[in-house]
């Protein structure tokens, strides 16, 4: 099996703000992969890092066999990486309508889409024309998803689904997020180990900017020590 | 909608006050005055809406102040002047600048070129900066020995005064064709072409990594090659052209002037925000010292060229008509005498000034308006003014959107530039004088809403006229037998202490956000 992204063990600063000092994985196509670790761990800005949001000077990002460290984002994510950010960045002055719309690459991508995203989250349909603000957290986490699929990205970063959602909500996440893994290859995000569990196949640990460890999901979920000694109580 | 009201209450009570204050202070007029007085509002309103609007477009979207939007105000009026009452020099000025362009558009083709040269990156950085200061040197060299009236310095600040009078008594003076003498034509053409195309070589080198993924199709030869045989046609039939231009009727001639200072003022910003404001992106206050700066230099280099004294925009046919009814007090009078003035309420209305400027001004609000709401530019604008990183991420190129909400700005100071210098003729401090205005008219509306920027410009218009009338025919106190007539010096003070007001209640402007 071939891998979809391979971050080689990059350095990667914020400001002035050296933050990830060697995180190194790989990501297998066509499977659900899980960054964990502590709060403030480097998570998010792994998945900064590989979008070029935040500037890796050191190491790699090879994206479909392309090295992609150093581009500038717009070009990063243009060959086929859909973000879906921490607290859901949902555009305020545009109708969830148009949330959708400014993710086109191509036009008529929204079109081609519409069934696929209105079928994963038929919640949607009705909110079309409210504006960003108006929308629950549960309602906006699925317009965040729903953005990134609009494109045709055959990765996708989530980061945090779950956080701050009703556990009903959490579920219907699940099941969506299991869906739509079967189209495109995801990195996910989760402090919530339960959901991490469920969903992803492979994982990553990341502590305090480093990769400490990675393999199978099954694996982790036997090792209580080790999910005890880098992710606190589980 | 409930919520809408409830929210804006305070805006409208303060609306409903100004509203009040002025129908209290009409009554000591005639319904004539108050008529004639409010279009001059909108049309002063119309002219600071244009250089607000660009003023709140820019710093909405990018955070930068541009405090150069008075001098590019002013240098549309100059250049639409130009191109109207000297398009001799407009058309010699035409080859250089379009052979410049042509240059400098090579730039995105240089990108693949440049990204294949490894140098170590010290070494890239001093090659590329000796390269664009070379092809700039050798610009300079070539441009100052180009056939153009404007070398001339002292003598061609001296004549707009007299070029604009015999335009207005209708005479045109032709001037004498320049012509090349202290170089050959065709080294000037390959001089200007080459020497452009270094520096854009160097620009390129020295952002090699910006370009990396393009590819290249014929469709990147397309512009440099449209510009390059521009330039090359308005050399060789620059006579022609010329004459043709001088004998047009100046209806048309006006509607070129128009969109030349429009065009300028787009490929000015587009020029700032690459060159000059991208670097400082993180500075906001060396960006603010750098605006101004540019705006100081522009106003000297204006003064420099057509000289300091005021000189008039004679009003195209359209708008001078005297003959036969006019005033107009219709319709059909108005289209068919071209009328200068109009009847209205029994006052005469000059059409130019307090008709034709406010429904540009109007015009103007509804297309920019369309532009952010239906566009998918607009979008992008909208969800840029609140998080530049996501936009980013979904793929989207904000700095090229940046880039053209900068040239978009500044067009639109330029536009009120040139609508406005027929009404107010043309000086080099015109400029400071609307930026103040600009500004209190979006501290009072709100510094990043649209609609605000139109709303405060209003009000600020308004006010304005309102003084300058009360100026003139006193204004009776009430209660009193006093009449009270504002000095000149009170017309802006007057829209300062608008502004307090409405800063004191509301921090955020009209309608501004509540943040
Ligand atoms: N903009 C920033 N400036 C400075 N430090 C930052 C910034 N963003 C994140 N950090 C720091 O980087 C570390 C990793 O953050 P983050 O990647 O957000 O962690 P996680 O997503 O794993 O919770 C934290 O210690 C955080 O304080
Ligand atoms: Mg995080």
């Amino acid at each position: 099996m071939s891998n979809i992204l391979e971050v080689k063990n990059i350095h990667s600063f914020i400001n002035q703000f050296h933050i990830l000092q060697d995180v190194d994985f790989v990501v297998p196509e066509g499977s659900i992969t899980a960054l964990l670790g502590r709060n403030g761990a480097g998570k998010t800005t792994t998945l900064k890092s590989i979008l070029g949001l935040a500037s890796v000077r050191e190491g790699k990002v090879i994206f479909e066999g392309r090295e992609v460290q150093g581009m500038p984002p717009f070009e990063i994510a243009a060959l086929g990486i859909g973000f879906v950010p921490e607290h859901r960045a949902i555009f305020r002055d545009l109708s969830v309508e148009e949330n959708l719309k400014i993710a086109e690459r191509n036009k008529g991508d929204l079109d081609r889409k519409r069934t696929f995203i209105f079928d994963l989250f038929p919640d949607l349909k009705k909110f079309l024309n409210l504006r960003g603000t108006d929308l629950s957290g549960g309602q906006q986490q699925m317009l965040a998803i729903a953005r990134a699929l609009v494109a045709d990205n055959s990765l996708l970063l989530i980061d945090e689904p779950s956080e701050g959602l009703a556990p009903v909500i959490i579920e219907h996440m699940i099941d969506a997020i299991r869906q739509l893994s079967e189209q495109s290859t995801v990195v996910l995000v989760e402090q919530n180990f339960l959901v991490a569990s469920k969903l992803a196949k492979y994982f990553v640990i990341i502590e305090e900017g480093k990769s400490v460890a990675s393999g199978l999901m099954k694996d982790l979920e036997a090792d209580k020590a080790m999910i005890h000694r880098y992710l606190g109580a589980a | 909608m409930k919520t809408n009201l409830r929210k804006n209450s305070k805006a409208i009570i303060i609306l409903v006050i100004i509203a009040a204050f002025l129908f209290v202070a009409a009554r000591g007029m005639s319904g004539r005055d108050v008529l004639i007085t409010v279009l001059r509002g909108f049309s002063t309103g119309s002219v600071t809406f244009l250089v607000a609007a660009g003023f709140s477009l820019i710093f909405g979207l990018l955070d930068v102040l541009n405090l150069a939007q008075g001098t590019l105000y002013m240098i549309g009026a100059y250049v639409g002047w130009t191109v109207y009452v000297r398009p001799d020099t407009f058309i010699d000025v035409l080859t250089p600048v379009l052979l410049i362009l042509a240059g400098f558009s090579l730039s995105a083709l240089w990108g693949r070129l440049a990204s294949r040269i490894q140098l170590a990156p010290k070494a890239r950085k001093i090659i590329s900066w000796l390269l664009i200061l070379a092809g700039l040197g050798l610009l300079a060299l070539v441009l100052t020995r180009y056939p153009i009236a404007i070398w001339n310095l002292n003598n061609y600040s001296e004549s707009p005064i007299t070029y604009s009078y015999m335009a207005d008594q209708g005479l045109r003076i032709i001037p004498a064709e320049v012509t090349f003498e202290k170089i050959s034509p065709f080294l000037a053409i390959a001089g200007l072409l080459v020497s452009s195309a270094i520096s854009a070589f160097g620009i390129a080198l020295l952002n090699r990594n910006e370009s990396r993924s393009q590819t290249i199709n014929w469709r990147k030869f397309l512009v440099p090659a449209l510009l390059l045989l521009g330039g090359i046609l308005a050399a060789v039939f620059n006579a022609q052209i010329t004459s043709w231009m001088f004998a047009m009727s100046t209806n048309w001639l006006f509607v070129i002037a128009i969109l030349i200072a429009i065009l300028s003022g787009v490929g000015l910003g587009a020029l700032m925000e690459t060159t000059l404001i991208r670097p400082l992106y993180s500075r906001p206050i060396y960006q603010l010292m750098l605006t101004l700066g540019l705006g100081t230099i522009g106003l000297q280099i204006v003064q420099a060229v057509w000289g300091r004294p005021e000189f008039v925009w004679p009003k195209p046919e359209f708008f001078t008509g005297t003959g036969g009814a006019c005033p107009a007090t219709n319709l059909a009078d108005l289209l068919e005498n071209n009328c200068s003035t109009v009847f209205l309420l029994g006052g005469r209305v000059r059409v130019y000034d307090e008709i034709f400027i406010p429904i540009v001004g109007i015009i103007v609000l509804i297309v920019v308006w369309i532009l952010l709401k239906r566009s998918r530019i607009g979008m992008i604008i909208r969800a840029g003014v609140q998080d530049r990183q996501m936009v980013e991420a979904l793929g989207i190129n904000v700095r090229r959107v940046f880039t053209l909400v900068f040239a978009l700005g500044v067009g639109l100071a330029t536009f009120g530039g040139a609508l406005a210098a027929p009404s107010t003729g043309l000086t080099p401090v015109m400029g400071e004088r609307l930026l103040l205005s600009a500004l209190i008219a979006l501290a009072i509306g709100g510094l990043t809403s649209f609609p605000g920027a139109a709303l405060g410009s209003l009000l600020v218009g308004l006010i304005q006229q309102f003084m300058i009338k009360y100026g003139q025919i006193g204004i009776p106190l009430p209660f009193t037998d006093v009449v009270f007539k504002p000095s000149p010096p009170l017309v802006p003070a007057s829209t300062v202490l608008l502004m307090v007001i409405v800063l004191l209640i509301l921090p955020g402007g009209l309608l501004g956000s509540k943040e």
